[in-house]
């Protein structure tokens, strides 16, 4: 067997395209999945009734499917709804017009809320409870003592997790293709129909993925020193 | 200047504080004896809402409190008045040691950053530790973590530090350290309120002794009397055993 090289580095640097496809999904999907998993570790550790039961009943339902079926379901069932609430309301609006992209927004969303959600919980628990006494006993907030003492500390705790989540994150966009969205996987594969390179582009795929997920570790082992830097033997 | 008034608190069915009433004037520096689970610790924390009691009430000067029923504001303005000095220290973590200091003044009470620093400083030079500023908590050892946990105390100018046993946490040899910074505040005239077993601080430094045991005050009295003329027979008995050498009489 033999490598078409020349259409490999062009795969390449066609599917490195994808990235920002890739990066968008990714960063959307923490900045929405961040705030509400904040609220629900809270009212999970607070043990705010019903809420609680609320959110224990999506993490688990959420953590207990494949990542393909929520996106199958979401893919085929939310354009549904949508149509039918529009016609339902007689305005005139397509919902092929919707950018695919929308969808996979909402799937990564919902499943990264599910895992953050619990990476905050287990985090904010390891910070002392002595640690919020000490901020009330000196005239603290609540809010005030979360915001200074025990979130960053909970960070430094949740950080190698939430790298761990963000790296499944990345490799999990990979899956969007079945949504028609063209990310680096799905311009690879585009490519590789054509002349049956499949070998190519997934070495393709694969270094891309390889090099991204990398970086992200990186990232995150430098802004865990930064702010873990309490936490070190040495005084800096 | 701070009265506390029929304390009482349980946890589930277990009722620690049974009617527990206490009077602090300005200057007092009343130690509370007894042995363990007798409810000095919780009645401590009562007096700041640590713990909320489900019954009593709170004078402090004009400011009168009914427990059950304070408000957030109620609670805050009666912590702005009080600091707290918990046995393991609770130091931020996160913080630097003159961080650890400022964080109250500045961030609970408003006060501009650079005056924050500077009333720091002097709580710092206090407790002996103006070479320590820059030093997180974790490279510190027990007995200078505890002077932090006093310098934080003082910096907000409380009306009265309330002290949970500030030494037992600590090795022998680093115990006389934090108990000589505390004969020093009383000395100058801070009020205090502290739970502690160090009997030769309750002893020297105490102006009034409150001895508990099951969650109600047992005995209380200046030290000269609880010490050498205790009139109940369960002081004795406690007194006996934490100060064998002694000849009581009976």
């Amino acid at each position: 067997m033999e490598l078409d090289v020349n259409y490999m580095i062009d795969t390449f640097f066609l599917a490195l395209g994808g990235i920002s496809v890739t990066l968008q999904i990714t960063i959307v999907a923490l900045l929405v999945a961040t705030p509400v998993a904040f609220f629900m570790a809270i009212s999970k550790i607070y043990k705010v009734s019903i809420i609680k039961q609320i959110v224990s009943g999506y993490v688990s339902l959420i953590r207990g499917t494949p990542m393909i079926l929520q996106i199958l379901i979401i893919y085929s069932l939310v354009p549904s709804l949508i149509n039918m609430i529009v016609k339902g309301l007689g305005w005139d609006f397509n919902v092929f017009d919707v950018n695919p992209i929308i969808y996979a927004y909402i799937v990564f969303s919902i499943n990264t809320s599910a895992g953050l959600s619990e990476v905050f919980r287990s985090a904010l628990l390891t910070v002392n409870v002595g640690q919020l006494e000490a901020a009330h006993a000196i005239g603290m907030s609540t809010v005030q003592a979360y915001r200074r003492i025990v979130i960053p500390q909970a960070l430094v705790v949740a950080l190698p997790n939430i790298c761990n989540l963000t790296i499944n994150l990345i490799k999990g966009t990979s899956l969007v293709f079945m949504m028609t969205v063209k990310d680096i996987t799905a311009i690879a594969k585009i490519q590789a129909a054509f002349g049956y390179n499949y070998i190519e582009s997934y070495i393709d795929i694969f270094l891309i993925y390889i090099i991204i997920c990398s970086i992200t570790q990186l990232l995150f082992a430098l802004v865990e020193k930064h702010f873990g830097s309490y936490k070190s033997l040495k005084n800096a | 200047m701070l009265e506390i008034k029929n304390i009482h608190k349980a946890f589930h069915d277990n009722e620690v504080l049974k009617g527990v009433s206490i009077k602090v004037d300005k200057g007092d520096v009343v130690v509370i004896l007894g042995p363990s689970g007798s409810g000095k610790t919780t009645l401590l924390r009562c007096i700041n809402f640590l713990e909320r009691a489900d019954q009593g009430e709170i004078i402090f000067d004009n400011l009168q409190v009914n427990i059950p029923s304070a408000s957030a504001g109620d609670i805050s303005k009666i912590r702005k008045r009080t600091a707290f000095v918990f046995q393991n220290y609770n130091l931020f973590n996160n913080k630097t040691v003159l961080e650890n200091v400022t964080e109250g003044l500045i961030i609970a009470r408003k006060i501009p950053k650079n005056e924050a620093i500077e009333i720091a400083k002097q709580s710092l030079k206090k407790v002996g530790l103006s070479d320590r500023y820059d030093f997180y908590p974790s490279k510190l050892s027990g007995g200078q973590q505890q002077r932090v946990g006093i310098a934080r105390a003082i910096a907000v100018n409380p009306d009265v530090i309330l002290f949970d046993e500030p030494t037992s946490a600590l090795d022998p040899e680093l115990i006389g350290e934090v108990l000589d910074v505390m004969k020093q505040l009383a000395k100058e005239g801070a009020t205090m309120v502290v739970v502690t077993h160090e009997m030769s601080f309750a002893q020297e430094v105490a102006n009034h002794i409150v001895f508990m045991d099951g969650g109600v005050i047992v005995e209380q009295g200046p030290p000269k009397e609880i010490f050498t003329w205790p009139s109940e027979e369960r002081t004795r008995q406690f007194l006996y055993r934490i100060l064998p050498d002694r000849d009581y009489v009976i």
